[in-house]
């Protein structure tokens, strides 16, 4: 053994340097000793959770939140690893800019010491650039809706910015894709994380140049009664970022850093709720403000170039006790302005209720995805196209596009003006109209629907006909006429026609009552056939005749809901009284539809309720 | 990395005395933090990487093969194709082609044989000639007979073709119970 070190000191003079080095340690204990230790803590903690990341990690629009998902929920410690990572770069950051400070405020930053300066300053760039090339990797909604946004500034730079898009995201856009996860992985590791470790390299041995030099000329106070300092702030730096890392929990998917659903290329599903990293938070406000708002490359490239070139600048003002002044007095104005920008534009988010609903919509989706996953496993396809046929998700998204100009789908009374106040809103699948004026479909052809259409104060209500033409139509007068002022048996008499006609739904909520109460409902349509005289305008199985007012037969079923999104014209449903709904497939030929049968499909389920619950959820 | 740290920062050398004064807490507090900043990110990466062996594999399964009709009387072997769902890490594939089987009738029995020869994981072909069949390597030209046994005493291949426990079910339904085994044992011994 002794031989075999003997051997290899003498070929690489190895333990000599690490005496050399650890001696050169000894009475270090400065300022600047403690911000470099623990930027070196948090740069050891990116590097290995990084390569540890790597290992588990695959870069492609169906590949990269699936391998994030799996990782988060399937491998031993995956949350903690990801969580560290996520921690200790928003720390590193943190910790550059706190060093960046010290060096303008203490003068420390003033010649011989620009190099030092700069490459502090090429530290916290690379850092940020990291941190932004990373936020994409996960390829959630959060992550993809941000970098969208960013890298769509490109475009604001005169003659090249379309180019510099184009290559950045490696496609023509305006999508994400393969080679924007390709791209920024790369530049995320290859050129940020590479670079920074090079450039902290270099500032380090430039640091340990000037430290020495001023040694010989001064002979500073001894420092060395502080020499446990930088140890101990490595271990601060390391047990922040664990307990950052642990505040959610131990149990996956909650604890450590929040995975949202998976990116949907469609703009139309756009996480609306995306919102910049701390650090950039004052920016963002910035580029908002009145007067800069039209005028975002003045305000996203021209604004922090100017400051960037001063900040560089101020080692030369830093020579003379005015530019010193000029140096404290223009940090100082500009992190007010940031804090005060930051301040502002969290308060305002807090206190907007539609940005709020944006991220608890999300965060319901996310929750979807978990589910559908643990039902049906990840497809070839990726985790999108569970979402993409799943009723609770995109019927949701079809009736909010293509339905919720007139009508409503909201679990609660609309006021009399006919509009749902959005700050009702609080089921996830509240979806108010921004101007109803058709019925609110909300539990349509459920026993509690068809309750209110048949009370004479509310059928000309805004929840039924009120906005439509049917406000004075025969339904209405015969609801006001016949069934204001009931006997209580006349009353008992249409409770059973209510059920016997919302059976008719088979609706999948109402199904255990209704196998419970079948003599009820079979009363309940001889009555509406004969006693109620329904079926004099209506058809009912095989009372009553098409053409004067919808079937009622299989009323809000499955078919019945297909057929009436299909052509509400047919004279099955409205014919020729028909309103205002359009009719979204028409024909048989798919080419002409608005809607597709799939679509139809999805819409249709969404609407009677019909979805995949988890038997009991699992905690 | 983390000796760049001290290195650099060499802001003085302390007098003989004070070096020893404080030496002791300042490294036993330096090897601390040093240590927890290195395991913490690498042991849970580690655990990371082991990951797979917390796995169960694929215990085999009986999966449905042919029908007896399918399976000449002469005793020719059917290769018939394995169709299973699959998963890949995260990703859950719908049925598609797992692997083959060789099915053939010998008497009123029939016998199943894995196609991937024992030697180092080729698939194994099946070649018919007047004096008979025989399964034959592609690879390292290992040849077996009818009833998987090799021919050559000096065969690349270190153990007979594995065989697989087959079931009649139904009257005509041949049923068999897909596995794979180690490679280059001479043992057979199931892949978990």
């Amino acid at each position: 053994m002794k031989v075999l070190l003997e051997w290899f000191e003498g070929r690489s003079g190895f333990f000599a340097w690490l005496g050399r080095v650890y001696a050169s340690t000894r009475g270090c204990g400065g300022t600047n000793c403690l911000f470099l230790a623990a930027i070196a803590t948090a740069f050891v903690l990116q590097a290995l959770s990084g390569f540890f990341l790597w290992m588990q990690y695959s870069p492609s629009a169906q590949t990269a939140w699936e391998s994030v998902y799996y990782l988060q929920n399937h491998v031993a410690g995956g949350w903690l690893l990801r969580a560290i990572h996520h921690y200790s770069a928003h720390v590193l950051l943190a910790v550059l800019i706190l060093y960046i400070l010290q060096q303008i405020y203490v003068r420390s930053c003033r010649p011989p010491r620009e190099l030092v300066f700069w490459s502090a300053v090429g530290l916290a760039l690379c850092a940020l650039a990291a941190i932004l090339t990373g936020d994409l990797l996960c390829w959630d909604q959060n992550g993809y809706a941000a970098t969208k946004t960013r890298v769509g500034f490109l475009t604001f730079i005169p003659w090249v910015g379309e180019y510099l898009f184009r290559i950045a995201i490696g496609g023509v856009g305006p999508g994400l894709g393969h080679l924007t996860l390709t791209h920024f992985f790369a530049w995320h590791i290859g050129l940020f994380a590479a670079g920074f470790f090079l450039l902290l390299v270099i500032h380090a041995l430039l640091m340990r140049r000037v430290e020495a030099a001023a040694m010989n000329s001064l002979s500073p106070e001894p420092r060395y009664f502080r020499a446990w300092l930088p140890a101990a702030a490595c271990l601060i730096i390391s047990v922040i970022v664990l307990g950052a890392a642990c505040r959610h929990g131990f149990q996956p998917p909650e604890a450590g850093v929040e995975l949202l659903s998976p990116a949907d290329v469609d703009p139309a599903n756009q996480y609306a709720a995306a919102r910049p990293e701390w650090f950039l938070v004052g920016l963002y406000e910035l580029s908002h403000l009145p007067g800069l708002r039209e005028r975002p490359f003045l305000s996203i490239f021209i604004i922090p170039g100017v400051v960037l070139g001063i900040i560089l600048a101020m080692p030369f003002l830093a020579r003379s006790k005015a530019g010193h002044l000029f140096n404290l007095l223009f940090t100082t104005l500009a992190l007010i302005g940031v804090i005060v920008l930051s301040c502002y534009s969290l308060a305002k988010d807090r206190a907007d209720t539609e940005h709020q609903r944006a991220i608890a919509v999300e965060r319901q989706i996310a929750g979807r995805a978990g589910k559908l996953i643990r039902r049906l496993g990840i497809p070839p396809t990726g985790a999108l196209s569970l979402l993409r046929n799943d009723p609770w998700v995109e019927g949701r998204r079809l009736f909010a596009m293509h339905c919720a100009s007139c009508h409503s789908h909201v679990s609660f009374p609309m006021n009399d003006s006919g509009l749902a106040e959005r700050s009702t809103v609080r089921n996830f699948h509240d979806v108010p109209s921004a101007s109803p004026s058709a019925p609110n479909l909300w539990n349509f052809a459920g026993r509690d629907w068809l309750k209110g259409l048949l009370d004479p104060k509310r059928i000309g209500g805004p929840d039924y006909f009120g906005n439509t033409k049917f406000r004075s139509g025969k339904m209405a007068d015969f609801v006001k006429e016949t069934l204001a002022d009931l006997e209580a048996d006349e009353h008992a008499a249409l409770e059973k026609v209510v059920r016997a006609l919302s059976a008719e739904a088979g609706l999948p909520e109402q199904s255990a009552l209704e196998a419970q109460e079948t003599a009820f409902i079979a009363e309940g349509r001889q009555l509406l056939a004969r006693e109620f005289g329904c079926t004099d305008c209506h058809k009912f199985h095989d009372k009553g005749a098409l053409g004067t007012a919808p079937d009622l037969t299989g009323y809000g079923s499955r078919e019945w809901l297909t057929g009436i999104i299909r052509d509400p014209g047919h004279r099955r449903f409205y014919g020729e009284n028909n309103d205002r709904m359009p009719a979204y497939a028409p024909s048989n030929a798919d080419a002409q539809h608005t809607l597709s049968a799939h679509q139809i499909e999805l819409l249709v389920d969404w609407l009677r309720g019909e979805w995949y619950e988890e038997e009991n959820s699992n905690k | 990395m983390s000796q760049i740290t001290p290195s650099c920062c060499s802001c003085s050398l302390p007098p003989e005395g004070g070096a020893s004064r404080r030496g002791f807490f300042a490294t036993l507090v330096a090897a601390c933090s040093t240590l927890f900043t290195v395991l913490l990110p690498s042991i849970t990466g580690v655990l990371g990487l082991l990951n797979p062996l917390r796995q169960k594999g694929g215990a085999g399964r009986f999966v449905r093969l042919a029908t007896l009709e399918l399976l000449p009387e002469d005793g020719t072997p059917y290769k018939a194709p394995v169709i299973a769902a699959r998963s890949d890490a995260w990703t859950s594939y719908p049925p598609e082609p797992v692997g083959a089987v060789f099915l053939r009738r010998a008497g009123d029995r029939v016998l199943a044989f894995q196609v991937i020869c024992p030697h180092a994981g080729c698939s194994l072909g099946y070649e018919s000639s007047p004096q008979g069949g025989r399964f034959f390597c592609p690879c390292h030209a290992a040849g077996f007979d009818l009833d998987g046994r090799r021919t050559d005493p000096s065969s690349f291949s270190p153990r007979d073709m594995d065989t697989l426990e087959v079931e009649i079910r139904n009257g005509n339904e041949v049923w068999v119970k897909y596995e794979t085994f180690r490679l280059g044992t001479a043992q057979k011994i199931a892949q978990r």
